[in-house]
Parts: structure tokens; C-alpha cells; sequence
């Protein structure tokens, strides 16, 4: 077990060594002079050159990218091009608020996909099974900036019971935080709920054909009691593997998300930083969110090892 | 004419200002007590597009800096009254010299910048020539006709430009004539100081800035203690804000057409003025297919303005003739030199050859650009041209490829900055339009009195609309929406910044 | 033949639907769907206009069939792209000794860092956005996909007592990957398929709606949707056609994909 878990973290660190290797390569490809770009169109190429060398872009890219890894090392993110401006603490308070936002879908969507899934499978020869996954099939073709914009609609404009849009930092008021996170959560989290109900639903009916549920219902245990007590420990492994996937899919589906509820995360200031050629911005944010898809991927095995006793033993 | 041939970034932020009354306020000493605003300490939020990406103009380009904080946190020596007029601001008075070379200006002598410095005629000096050594925005050539700035005495500054200038008194009341303290200028881009009626107070990057009232302005104070800005990449979701009140006021509507949501409802004003804001339809007067002035004419007369307005605009704004906005002195109507005749330019482009023949509409990602050109391309090709469009994002892509390197047939921007005709039209620029005619007419505004500036100013407008040069598709509107209470806001946004001072509950 | 399940018959209606629909509008549509009429503009939906127009007076029902090729075709290049990176890789990977499968299955896993929409935006960021670019980032983005489903039918495969004996035999690995596992991974190839074009449907839409993906004037739902913004209190119909006809087509797909399985894996059949 100690000698899988050591091999669980050097796959983590390389993979993080070569991704770090593939998002600076491909930045260096970008076109559009960053420096050219924070001066203005008609600047002097004497002044952009000065500017050149002010930011250490004429170094060779070799050194370029080991400057840049050893301040990542250091938490620092270096400065922006364009605004001058530190990027480490800009990135640090924007992922607080997409962790924020992602962690409430997540949330959201366990509380509809456990119970969901978990009543689709113990009666999925009944009506109400069939009707609930039909439900989910649609819940997961519907994208999740339709669902936010159909729920500004009715609960923002038409029904007035919550704002449409906008951020506010939950130690400056609790209140309007959670009002304006109820909306965003819920977009990310309905969507993406449907889609984990049917992993839910397949793993809990692998786990209703084992031998020892058929045995414990045998025994006269009620579906529901038989899988409570024996079944949910084993159908969690493989929901706990949809969950990490999921995880990196809602930290970068969020973008989308928070471009319709006008949401300051990590998402916008992507976008900001593309449209502004803020390079280093933009290879900082793309780096920040590999690093926590690698690092959500990395937890999820050790959680697997942790939760299932036959891989415990295996290799 | 030198200090037009500057070469700007262009974006779409209307700019908005209200300047009434200015002239009580310069030279009026107050008392100086503090806190007395008849505001007292309410609060308001302004939704905008187009976060800026740095507080610093003097560096960065783009509307977005100079519309926030100039004539709020930084203030000029002149500036424009709402009809255009140059007025006093921390310039008392000024003369002008026999010769109109040399100006003499008579400074206030009770602002303070807010780092508690006071403003003396060493900081408009000192200002003036940081123009000319620190700046890098293409802008700063404005400055270049300058010889020398002296301080007199603390209180009278002169300066000497190496040429006549109508135009440089002009531009020292946009941004190139805000001044700054000579120790408040080490952080501009994350802490701006300036004398004005607001301070700069937080910036919660991605989302808002807020200002509040300086309670040591010189001037009358402004009504708000907190005002802040909130920047809006979607038009629709500022639209929104504004119908859950989480803002009191849209800066600049973007989504016209959901204008009627705001006309009918009584809790909501809606304003509608004009802008300096000419959407352009640009041609590369470089490609040979433009050398041909049928051809030009021909793209002219083949849109029908009126529905084009309609339809990508929802019928907001002003159909304009050419590259002047009717708030300058030297406006007149010249939507009649090209007046849509689908016919008349089917037959040009038979004559010019050009029928058939593809041309690139390389579009910023800007919503207007985006609707606008596809209407355009509908309508040439009823014409018999074909258009190929592409989308080049804004700013960066955009910049790089048509603005610097011209390298596209036509575009379409809207060029937001004030008197902007002669920068835009000129061989450098990415329209590059090169025509002496012009040229001429511009030298000759830009060095003799008043009516010969105007004379030759409507004659260069007439030339560009007869030529061709470009096609103005319509000037944008100033839109304002906000709850019915909010008193000062600009019907006409002529100038660079947007006054917080004059908004009052 | 077994009998049809009734995901797979209304997987395959819808599908078929929206392919006839784009097959049709390559001959005929009821309008011209990029023709700028201002004189017909936001008319309700009638018997000449049966979804009404937009703000260009452009017919929303040519527009939604244009668009169903758009749909169809950045799916099919996306998984097109996806299929043939993929499927080797995951053969590769159940063929080749232990450790350089680990390899590879790790290069697949670290794919995963970079979902579609990461990659789109940072293809449109170097390349100008597209509709090519947002085709191949998504295809890239569904390689993992393809590859941990292959490797695991193909290991199956290469189980089998065929197998066994033909590299028992002295077959040579190329000439046993092309006649043996390949053939028994397509019904696996066709469910993944199915699949990844629902997620690929979906990301199209998100990244036309960020202004990442199909450029204008080709008509594409998720720009529509994006287009539509303004009029969601006016004219609400302009979001309402093409949000629905992305939530069908994906809903097509995916129930598509879920039949397949079915059919292709008897022993699910009973969990129906």
C-alpha cells in the first residue's frame, strides 16, 4: 500500500513537470508581441524592445521557462504585462471564488444524484424509475449556461426572489453571498447532477446483483435497509472517480457560468487575460487549473485505495 | 497639422460627461469645510462594459482608463462645457499670444492633490513635459508642438508651442492634460492622485472600482460619498443588474434592443444623446481595388443606412455623412453625397471592375461589429461584391493585424475619441488614406482663427465624404438608463470621461 | 436479432432526424438562412416563418437546419479526430509490455488536464477562434475517452483463446491488432462515439456562446443562443429554438450511445 501510494505521487509530480513543459511551449507560440500589445499599436519598436527586456522576454525560452517554474515553486506567479500588477494574489482571490462556486454545484449536485440515482436503481422496473431517468437524460442534455440563463429569468427578473448577477466576497456580507450564489450553484449543479444520477443509478445496481445484498435481502432486509448497510461503502468507489472527473470538468466549466452571472472566478479572468494578450496571466491561470485537475485525479486514487480493499492488495 | 497624426487604439466605450456649469465652479473658492455634501454619505453603482486593464493612461491605451478617472481623479487646466465650448478648470483664465504661440494661464491657487501636496503651476509644468518623456500611448505626439512650459510664478504657467495650434489647446482638455503631482507618480497604474472631486479607493479586479468623494475638493463637492463602478462583459447581464437594482445606473446601454424593457417600465429614465463614436466602415485605401473611387462609392451607395441602423442598432443613433459628430462646431449633414441606390452602385462596380471580386471584412470581436457586418456583407452582395467575413478578437488580435499592419479590405470600428478626422484619415493610419487635398484643409484649420478652423474643418469633411474615403455607417448613441431618482446624468457624451460629480439622488 | 430497446429506437429517430434535417438543408431551406432582410425582422413565428425571425430578419427555421451541419459536422471531425488517436492508442496500450502501457495510460490521464473547453480557448488564443479550432480541441479533449475505453475491450480481447493462439502461432502484433482486436472493439468504438459526440454537441455550444467557436454569419445554435441574449424579455422564442434543439441533439446521442451499449452488451440488458 505505502509502495502504490509513492508511486501515486511521482505520477502526480511528472505529470505536473510535463504539463508544465506543455502549457509554457504552447503560450511561447502565441502570436501577438505581449509587450507590443501593453504599449499600444504604434509604439516605437525602440520602446518595445526596452519593454522586452524590462519583462525578460528576450531571454532564450529555456531559461525563460525555468525563471518561470521557480517563482511557481515559490507561490509567485510573477506580474502582469498588462496591468503591472502582481498575478499571484489576482489568481489566489479568483479561484477562491470558482472553488466557491464549484464546490456549491458539486454539493448540489450529490444532494439530487445520490438519493436520485439511488431510487432509479432499487426501481428501475417501475414507472417512477423510468420516469426519474428520463428526467436525468434530459437534465444532461440541457448545457449548463441554458439552465443559468432560463434561471435568471424566472427567479431574477420574473420573480424578483434573487439577483441575476454579481459576486460579493462572503466576509463582506453573508447574506448577499449566498443570495448571489444560490442562482450559479444551481445552473452548474442541476446539470451536472444529471449526469452523475446515472452513474449513481449503475453503480448501485452492480451493487444490488452482488451476492451478499442478495443474501442480506434473503435474510429479509428491505431493499433499501440491505443496501444502506451493506451496499453504499461499494457502490461509492466507482461515484468517487465520476466525482474527481467531474471536479476538473466543473473548475473549467465554470467559465461558462460565470460569463452569465457576471462571476469574477478564475474563468473571466482567462478570458480578460486572452483578449488582453496578458501572456503570463494567461500561462499562470491555464498552469493553476491543470495543477488542481492533477491534484483533485491524484486525491481520487488515493481515496480509491482507501475505500476499496481489493485494490489495497492489488499490484 | 502635426499633432493629428496620432495613431490611437480604438475601443468602443461611449464615453459620457456633463459639464454644466463648470465655469461656477472654477475659481470659486470654498471654505474648505469638510463633509458638508447635501449627499452626505449615500452611495451609488454605475454599471459599465470594459473593465480597463490598468489605472495608468499615460502607458496603456483604451478608453476605459480615461472615462473613469478623468475629470474625477484627475483634472485638466481646461475643459469642455456640454456644448462643446472650451472652459476654465484649474486654469483661472488664459491669453493668447498676438502671434498664437505662446498661452498664458492663470491657475487656482486652493487645489490639493490628494496626497495633500498643493497644485502649483511646477506641477503643470512638470506635467506637460512628462507628456513628451514618460508616456508611451501613441497619443502623447499631441504634445510634441510644445517647445517649452514655464512656471511664472505658483500661480501662472506659460507655455510656447513651436507652431499655431488650434487643436493642442483642445487636446489639453482630454486625457494628455491631466495633471499629476511630481511625487504622486510612481504607482499610476494601481494608485492614481489627482485633484479632482473623487479619490480612488479599491479596485476588486474582474468585478468593480470604487471612488469616493474628496471631502478636500477645491470645487463644489459632489453629491455621492461612494460611487462604484462595476464592469459588465455582457450586455444582456448589465441589463439585468440594473432590473434587480443591483446597480442605479447603465454607463452605456450595449444591448438596444432591450431598451424597451427600461421605456416602459416608470421606475427607469431613459437618455438618448449622441456620442463622438463614428462606426466606420474602413476601407485599406492601399488595395487596389479601393484606388478606384466608383468602387468606393459604389459600397457607399449600395447601404441602405436607415435599415442597416434598424436592424443591427435597433434604430438608435444618427445616421452622419462623414467622420463628424453634430456636437462639433464644423457639423453638417452630408448623408446626402451618397444616398442608397442600389442600382447606381451595381453599375459602378460594373464600371470600376470590382464586381465579383471577394474583400476580407475582418471584424473585431465587438458586438455591434459583428451585427453590423453582417447586414454590410447582406447588402454588398446585392450588389454584386462578395464578402468574406472574419472575426479577429478585441483588442489584441484585431490590433495587431488590421490596425498595425493593415492587413485586411475593409473593417468596421467605432472610432470613439473627439475630433478624431484627421488622425484617422491619413496616410499612417490603418486607413491609410493619403490625400494632400486633406491634408491641406487640416494645416490650415489647425493655424488660422476660429472661423477659418471651422471653414476648413467642413470643407476637409465634405472632401472625405466625396472621396469616399470610408463609409459612416451611423454615430453610436449615448444610452444612459438609470432608476428614475438619479439627477446629472450626461445627455451627450463629448468627451473622454464620464463626470461623477454633476449625479445627485 | 434481439429485439430493440426503446433507447436505441428513439436514439436513432432523433439522430436520424437532425441528420436528414441537415442532408435537406443542403438542397433546400425554407429561406435563405443568411439573407439580411431588415423589413422582415422579429416577426413572430407563422405560417410563413413557423419559428419567426431574428434581428437580421433571417428565418430561425433555415437557420436551426443550417445549423444542424455545423452540429453534425464539428461532432463528426471532433470525434473523428478523437477515434483515430484514440483507438490505436488505446490498442497500443493493451498490446505493448507493462510499463510503456503505463506510459501511455498516464500521457491519456494527464490529457485529461486539458478538457475542451481549456484547450479551445487557448487554440482560439494562438489561432484566432474557429470553427477548425474548436473541432480539433474538442477531438483532442475526447482522446482520453476513446483510449481508456479501448485499452480496457481490447485487454479483453487479447485474452480470448483466438488471440492466445495466434501469438502462440508467432503472428506477428500489427497483422493480430488489425484482424483480431480491432474488429472486436468496434461495437465499443461506436458506443464511445455516440457519446463523445453528445459532450462534443454540447461543447460546440458553449464555445460558440463564449464567442470561441463557429465564427458569423454560419448560422450555429450555440451563437444563435448567444445572439438571442438581448430579446430574452422581448422575444424570448430566439433562445427558446436553438437551446431546445441542443438539448435534442445531445438527448439524441446520448440515448443513442446508452441503446448501443445495451445491444452490443447483453449482459446490461436486464438492468432496462
Amino acid at each position: 500500500m505505502i509502495l502504490r501510494l509513492i508511486e501515486r505521487a511521482a505520477v502526480f509530480l511528472v505529470s505536473l513537470a510535463v504539463s508544465s513543459v506543455l502549457v509554457f511551449a504552447f503560450m511561447a507560440v502565441l502570436p501577438g508581441d505581449p509587450a507590443r500589445v501593453a504599449l499600444g499599436v504604434n509604439a516605437s519598436d525602440q520602446a518595445v524592445a526596452e519593454l522586452r527586456r524590462q519583462f525578460g522576454l528576450d531571454r532564450p525560452l529555456p531559461t525563460q521557462y525555468f525563471d518561470w517554474l521557480g517563482g511557481l515553486l515559490h507561490g509567485d506567479l510573477g506580474t502582469s504585462y498588462v496591468s503591472k500588477v502582481a498575478i499571484g494574489p489576482q489568481v489566489f482571490d479568483r479561484l477562491q471564488v470558482t472553488l466557491w462556486l464549484v464546490v456549491a454545484g458539486m454539493v448540489i449536485a450529490l444532494v439530487v444524484a445520490v438519493p436520485a440515482g439511488t431510487v432509479m436503481a432499487a426501481r428501475h422496473r417501475k414507472v417512477s424509475g423510468f420516469a426519474l431517468s428520463a428526467v436525468s437524460q434530459v437534465g444532461v442534455a440541457v448545457p449548463a449556461f441554458l439552465a443559468g440563463i432560463l434561471l435568471i429569468v424566472v427567479f431574477a427578473v420574473k420573480l424578483g426572489w434573487l439577483p441575476a448577477n454579481g459576486w460579493t466576497p462572503p466576509a463582506q456580507d453573508p447574506g448577499m453571498f449566498l443570495k448571489q450564489l444560490i442562482l450559479p450553484a444551481l445552473s452548474l449543479g442541476l446539470v451536472q447532477g444529471a449526469v452523475l444520477t446515472r452513474y449513481v443509478r449503475s453503480a448501485v445496481l452492480d451493487v444490488l446483483r452482488e451476492d451478499y445484498l442478495r443474501t442480506a435481502r434473503a435474510k429479509g432486509l428491505r431493499p433499501f435497509q440491505a443496501l444502506w448497510r451493506h451496499g453504499l461503502r461499494n457502490a461509492a468507489v466507482p461515484v468517487v472517480t465520476v466525482l474527481g472527473l467531474q471536479l476538473a470538468t466543473l473548475l473549467i466549466g465554470a467559465v461558462v457560468v460565470e460569463r452569465v452571472f457576471v462571476i469574477p472566478g478564475l474563468g473571466s479572468l482567462l478570458l480578460d487575460g486572452v483578449s488582453n494578450r496578458d501572456l503570463l496571466l494567461v500561462q499562470d491561470v491555464v498552469m493553476v487549473l491543470v495543477l488542481a485537475v492533477l491534484l483533485v485525479n491524484f486525491i481520487v486514487d488515493l481515496l480509491y485505495v482507501a475505500l476499496d480493499p481489493r485494490l489495497r492488495t492489488a499490484s | 497639422m502635426k499633432s493629428s497624426f496620432r495613431i490611437r487604439a480604438v475601443a468602443f466605450v461611449a464615453t459620457a460627461a456633463v459639464l454644466a456649469l463648470t465655469a461656477c465652479s472654477a475659481g470659486s473658492s470654498t471654505s474648505g469645510s469638510s463633509g458638508s455634501s447635501p449627499g452626505g454619505d449615500q452611495k451609488l453603482s454605475i454599471g459599465l462594459v470594459a473593465e480597463p486593464a490598468s489605472l495608468d493612461f499615460t502607458t496603456t491605451d483604451g478608453a476605459a482608463i480615461p472615462q473613469l478617472l478623468l475629470g474625477n481623479v484627475y483634472e485638466t487646466l481646461v475643459k469642455q462645457d456640454d456644448s462643446g465650448k472650451i472652459v476654465p478648470s484649474l486654469a483661472k483664465s488664459w491669453t493668447v499670444s498676438a502671434d498664437r504661440k505662446t498661452y498664458t494661464f492663470d491657475l487656482v491657487d486652493t487645489a490639493k492633490f490628494t496626497n495633500g501636496k498643493p497644485f502649483t503651476a511646477n506641477d503643470a509644468v512638470f506635467s506637460i513635459n512628462r507628456v513628451k518623456t514618460a508616456w508611451t500611448i501613441s497619443l502623447k505626439a499631441a504634445m510634441d508642438v510644445v517647445s517649452q512650459a514655464k512656471a511664472l510664478s505658483p500661480t501662472q504657467l506659460q507655455v510656447t508651442l513651436a507652431k499655431p495650434s488650434n487643436d493642442w489647446l483642445f487636446r489639453m482638455t482630454t486625457r494628455i492634460g491631466a495633471m499629476f503631482s511630481e511625487s504622486g507618480v510612481s504607482a499610476l497604474a494601481t494608485d492614481p492622485v489627482g485633484t479632482g472631486p473623487f479619490k480612488f479607493s479599491k479596485w476588486n479586479r474582474g468585478d468593480s472600482i470604487v471612488m469616493v468623494r474628496n471631502d478636500d475638493y477645491w470645487g463644489t463637492k459632489p453629491f455621492f460619498q461612494q460611487i462604484t463602478l462595476k464592469y459588465f462583459k455582457d450586455a444582456t447581464a448589465l441589463n439585468n443588474a440594473l432590473l434587480t437594482s443591483t446597480i442605479n445606473v447603465i454607463g452605456t446601454v450595449q444591448a438596444p434592443e432591450a431598451l424597451s424593457q427600461f421605456t416602459s417600465n416608470t421606475k427607469y429614465q431613459v437618455i438618448e444623446g449622441t456620442t463622438n463614436g463614428e462606426v466606420l466602415l474602413s476601407f485599406n485605401n492601399s488595395r487596389p481595388v479601393f484606388k478606384d473611387i466608383r468602387t468606393r462609392q459604389a459600397i457607399r451607395m449600395a447601404i441602405d443606412h436607415k435599415a442597416l441602423l434598424d436592424t443591427c442598432f435597433a434604430g438608435r443613433g444618427k445616421l452622419i455623412g462623414s467622420m463628424v459628430p453634430p456636437t462639433d462646431p464644423w457639423y453638417e449633414d452630408l448623408t446626402g453625397i451618397a444616398p442608397y441606390d442600389l442600382a447606381k452602385a451595381k453599375s459602378l462596380l460594373q464600371a470600376s471592375g470590382a464586381a465579383g471580386k471577394t474583400l476580407r471584412l475582418r471584424l473585431p470581436t465587438l458586438p455591434y461589429a459583428t451585427s453590423c457586418g453582417q447586414v454590410v456583407k447582406s447588402m454588398l452582395e446585392q450588389a454584386g461584391l462578395k464578402v468574406q467575413i472574419d472575426q479577429l478578437e478585441f483588442p489584441a488580435a484585431w490590433l495587431t493585424t488590421v490596425f498595425k499592419n493593415a492587413d485586411y479590405d475593409m473593417s468596421i470600428i467605432a472610432h470613439v475619441e473627439p475630433r478624431d478626422l484627421g488622425a484617422v484619415f491619413n496616410a499612417k493610419y490603418y486607413t491609410r488614406y493619403d490625400d494632400p487635398t486633406l491634408q491641406g484643409y487640416l494645416a490650415a484649420a489647425d493655424a488660422g482663427d476660429e472661423a477659418a478652423q471651422v471653414d476648413n474643418m467642413k470643407k476637409a469633411a465634405r472632401r472625405l465624404s466625396e472621396q469616399a474615403a470610408g463609409d459612416w455607417l451611423f454615430l453610436l448613441p449615448n444610452l444612459v438608463v438609470a432608476d428614475k431618482n438619479i439627477k446629472g446624468l450626461p445627455q451627450n457624451a463629448i468627451t473622454e470621461s464620464f463626470d461623477l460629480s454633476k449625479l445627485a439622488r | 436479432m434481439k429485439r430493440l430497446n426503446p433507447s436505441l429506437v428513439a436514439g436513432g429517430v432523433i439522430v436520424g432526424v437532425i441528420v436528414l434535417m441537415a442532408l435537406v438543408s443542403f438542397v433546400w431551406t425554407p429561406y435563405d438562412a443568411t439573407l439580411v432582410t431588415p423589413a422582415s425582422r422579429l416577426l413572430k413565428p407563422s405560417w410563413s416563418h413557423w419559428f419567426g425571425t431574428d434581428k437580421f430578419g433571417r428565418d430561425v427555421l433555415s437557420q436551426i437546419m443550417v445549423g444542424s451541419r455545423t452540429t453534425l459536422f464539428v461532432g463528426v471531425v471532433a470525434v473523428g479526430v478523437a477515434a483515430v488517436i484514440g483507438v490505436p492508442l488505446g490498442i497500443l496500450a493493451a498490446m505493448v509490455r507493462r510499463w510503456s502501457s503505463e506510459v501511455i495510460m498516464r500521457a491519456n490521464d494527464l490529457l485529461l488536464a486539458f478538457p475542451a473547453l481549456l484547450l479551445a480557448i487557448m487554440f482560439g488564443a494562438v489561432f484566432g477562434a474557429s470553427t477548425l479550432t474548436a473541432m480539433v480541441a474538442i477531438g483532442i479533449a475526447s482522446v482520453p475517452g476513446f483510449a481508456r475505453v479501448i485499452r480496457s475491450g481490447a485487454l479483453q480481447v487479447m485474452r480470448t483463446e483466438y488471440v492466445l493462439a495466434a501469438r502462440a502461432a508467432g503472428r506477428r502484433p500489427w497483422p493480430i491488432a488489425v484482424r483480431h482486436v480491432l474488429p472486436n472493439v468496434t461495437s465499443l468504438i461506436t458506443v464511445q462515439a455516440s457519446v463523445s459526440f453528445a459532450i462534443a454537441v454540447l461543447a460546440e455550444a458553449a464555445l460558440s456562446f463564449l464567442g470561441y467557436g463557429t465564427p458569423p454569419p454560419t448560422p450555429s445554435w450555440g451563437r444563435m443562443l448567444q445572439e438571442s441574449q438581448e430579446f430574452l424579455f422581448s422575444a424570448p422564442r430566439l433562445a427558446i429554438f436553438p437551446g431546445v434543439a441542443i438539448a435534442i441533439a445531445v438527448l439524441g446521442f446520448n440515448l443513442l450511445g446508452d441503446g448501443l451499449r445495451d445491444r452490443f452488451d447483453p449482459k446490461l440488458e436486464d438492468r432496462r
